[in-house]
């Protein structure tokens, strides 16, 4: 091994790679994207399931107009009626969002003292149907209340007879939106390790299978520098453009949350410590990563060969990164911290909600090592088999 | 002696590709490899270059040992294939030439010195600073050549360096062969073409099914068989090994 002639080739390597448009593609321009077009895409859809909830619920009501109940919907400004002749169809047609079928002998029932029955017909397969009908059932619930006030009063008993225990709930973290909580710790680490881990496929498949195709490979291997030299540096440009990737993928993340701030929430901030951990890892699965892809690259007979072998690495991060989408942070089983890439995974949720457990990081970054040895051990070994370099 | 073989074998599992071959090239000699398809030229050639290494034998280049010393052989030689010449498209010819002379251990000076000699040799001047990803067969075999030869190695091998080029660009390489020659290059050369040997090697060693069938001068060749011409030369002998 010889460092100058690695650095030659590392610094040919990254020369050659990013002035190859279709590689600044895949693993700059594309990471940078996903996350603002997924945002306008989800963002839209989300603000208008806000809209929804503020404007007025449009139902159709059958039965006694004559009631109370009638009046008092009819005045309630989240209340919209509508008449249609045919209220089933306005309903699946979603004209309207809920049918209220009344009683003939509504106040009757109520004037006796009695409990009554109204239904409240909805349609739970849309979703602005579903959300119409707890609304619905709270605006009917304050109708109730004021019947049951009415009731107590007359027979002269104070209403908050009834509340025994007034619950008071406060979170011990600030309050911010739900769905920016979620997109931090559900879709940070699974961008994160996937990113790591796959954005320097490209670059491996041209350093590798790409090199062999054109037919530079043996004349590179008549050259003075040494196979693991030249190896090495082939790694390390892979392992760059992997992080180049992460990187990449991060800024989108950040041009997303500028486009729409509820979509990370603005009190999200992270203490350098947290960073700088949550970035040793992700470097860690780049290590490992970039190795198996050269190998399996430089195992491949050429281009395409390298393209179909290396896919499905994708399909085996998302099985680990789905596994792990709803794990909580704070409760994380200790066993996982020994399986292969869920163990960066849970690292990385530990650390996005503040838990920076010293044991755990040392656990996995031994696992880290070890992959990573493994990894490089088997690239070498695969460089320098004849029947792998040879093979066609 | 510069290069000493001594019964060299290379198998790939079943396969003899290389069969217990011996010949020495002397300093200054143009030796030729010739032989058919799957003769074994390129396996030979490969394991000169310390790319594949033999399964028994032993070679020894300008008194160094090919498996003791394969980085110290490296640095004396260099090579060009011929076919489909790898270059590095997205590189200019000179990044392509210029990555292979700082891989030999050159340093930055030296390597322009040396291209700027290459590009009177070889007419590149104009294209020199261009992307070699739309060049033509002659313009790439032109880099190819000057990416082999930048660190001015004692020992060059060409393996069939002309197979698919055009009229024009085989004379340019047998030219530059030619010229190297003159210079005192020692020089290992494979071909199927027995025409192409005898315009440019002083010996020629016939290999057939990885067996060396012959190892003689030129001059002795055509004494041994005066009335036949080239081609009936080489026919002839294979043929007899075929018999065996
Ligand atoms: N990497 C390899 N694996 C297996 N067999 C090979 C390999 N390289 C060459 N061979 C076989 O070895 C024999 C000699 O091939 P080669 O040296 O390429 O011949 P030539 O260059 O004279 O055409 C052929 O039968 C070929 O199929
Ligand atoms: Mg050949």
């Amino acid at each position: 091994m010889n460092i100058r002639y690695m650095l030659i080739v590392l610094r040919k390597e990254l020369k050659d790679t990013f002035r190859d448009k279709k590689t600044i593609f895949s693993s700059i321009i594309i990471p940078i994207l996903i996350f603002p077009i997924l945002v306008l895409a989800l963002g839209s859809g989300a603000s208008d399931m806000l809209e929804e909830e503020k404007r007025p619920i449009e139902v159709a009501i059958i039965g006694n107009e004559n009631t109370s109940i009638f009046t008092y919907l009819k005045k309630h400004k989240n209340i919209e009626i509508k008449s249609y002749t045919n209220p089933e169809k306005a309903l699946k047609d979603l004209k309207i969002k809920a049918i209220i079928k009344i009683d003939t002998n509504f106040d009757e029932t109520i004037n006796e003292n009695k409990t009554v029955n109204l239904d409240i017909i909805y349609d739970e397969s849309s979703q602005k149907s579903a959300m119409a009908k707890p609304r619905l059932e709270r605006i009917i619930d304050e109708y109730s209340n004021k019947i049951l006030e009415e009731r107590l009063k007359a027979l002269n008993i104070k209403p908050n007879i009834l509340n025994v225990v007034n619950i008071n709930t406060k979170s011990v973290t600030i309050k911010d939106n739900g769905f920016a909580l979620m997109m931090f710790s559900m879709m940070l680490p699974m961008l994160l390790t996937i990113w790591s881990a796959i954005g320097g496929i490209p670059a491996a498949t041209d350093l590798g299978a790409g090199e062999k195709e054109r037919k530079t490979l043996e004349a590179l291997l008549t050259t003075k520098a040494s196979r693991v030299s030249i190896l090495l540096g082939k790694y390390f440009t892979i392992v760059i453009a992997g992080i180049m990737g992460t990187l990449a993928s991060l800024l989108g993340f950040l041009i997303a949350s500028k486009l729409n701030p509820d979509f990370l929430g603005s009190g999200v901030s992270l203490p350098p410590s947290s960073i700088g951990i949550i970035a040793i890892f992700c470097v860690g699965l780049s290590l490992t990563f970039s190795g198996i892809e050269l190998a399996i690259s430089f195992y491949a007979r050429n281009f395409k060969e390298a393209q179909t072998y290396l896919t499905p690495l994708t399909i085996i991060l998302l099985i680990p990164a789905y596994l792990t989408m709803y794990l909580d942070g704070r409760a994380i089983p200790e066993v996982y911290f020994n399986i292969p890439i869920i163990n960066i995974i849970s690292i990385i949720k530990e650390v996005l909600v503040s838990v920076i457990n010293p044991l755990h990081i040392f656990i996995v970054l031994l696992w880290t090592i070890l992959y990573v040895s493994i990894s490089i051990f088997i690239t070498v070994r695969m460089f320098n088999k004849e029947s792998v370099i040879f093979r066609n | 002696m510069l290069i000493e073989l001594f019964n060299l074998t290379k198998n790939f599992k079943e396969v003899k590709a290389v069969d217990n071959i011996s010949f020495k090239v002397n300093r200054g000699e143009v030796f030729g490899l010739l032989g058919e398809n799957g003769a074994g030229k390129t396996t030979t050639l490969r394991m000169l270059a310390t790319m594949l290494k033999p399964t028994s034998g032993k070679v020894l280049i300008d008194g160094s040992n090919l498996l003791d010393e394969p980085e110290k052989v490296r640095s004396k030689i260099g090579i060009l294939f011929g076919g489909t010449t790898g270059l590095y498209d997205r590189l200019t010819a000179y990044e392509n030439i210029e990555y292979f002379g700082l891989l030999n251990g050159m340093d930055k000076r030296e390597i322009k010195y040396s291209i700027n000699n290459l590009l009177k040799d070889l007419d590149m001047n104009e294209y020199i600073n261009r992307k070699v990803g739309k060049f033509s067969k002659g313009m790439k075999q032109k880099v190819a050549i000057a990416r082999s030869i930048v660190h001015d190695p004692k020992i060059m091998f060409f393996d069939e360096p002309t197979s698919g080029l055009d009229v024009t660009s085989v004379r340019m390489v047998h030219k530059f062969i030619e010229k190297l020659r003159k210079s005192g290059k020692t020089i290992v050369f494979s071909s199927h073409s027995m025409k192409e040997v005898d315009k440019l090697c002083d010996t020629v060693g016939i290999i057939h099914k990885g067996k060396m069938a012959e190892v003689t001068s030129l001059s002795d060749l055509r004494n041994k068989y005066n009335d036949l011409d080239l081609e009936e030369i080489f026919i002839e002998i294979i043929g007899d090994k075929n018999e065996h």
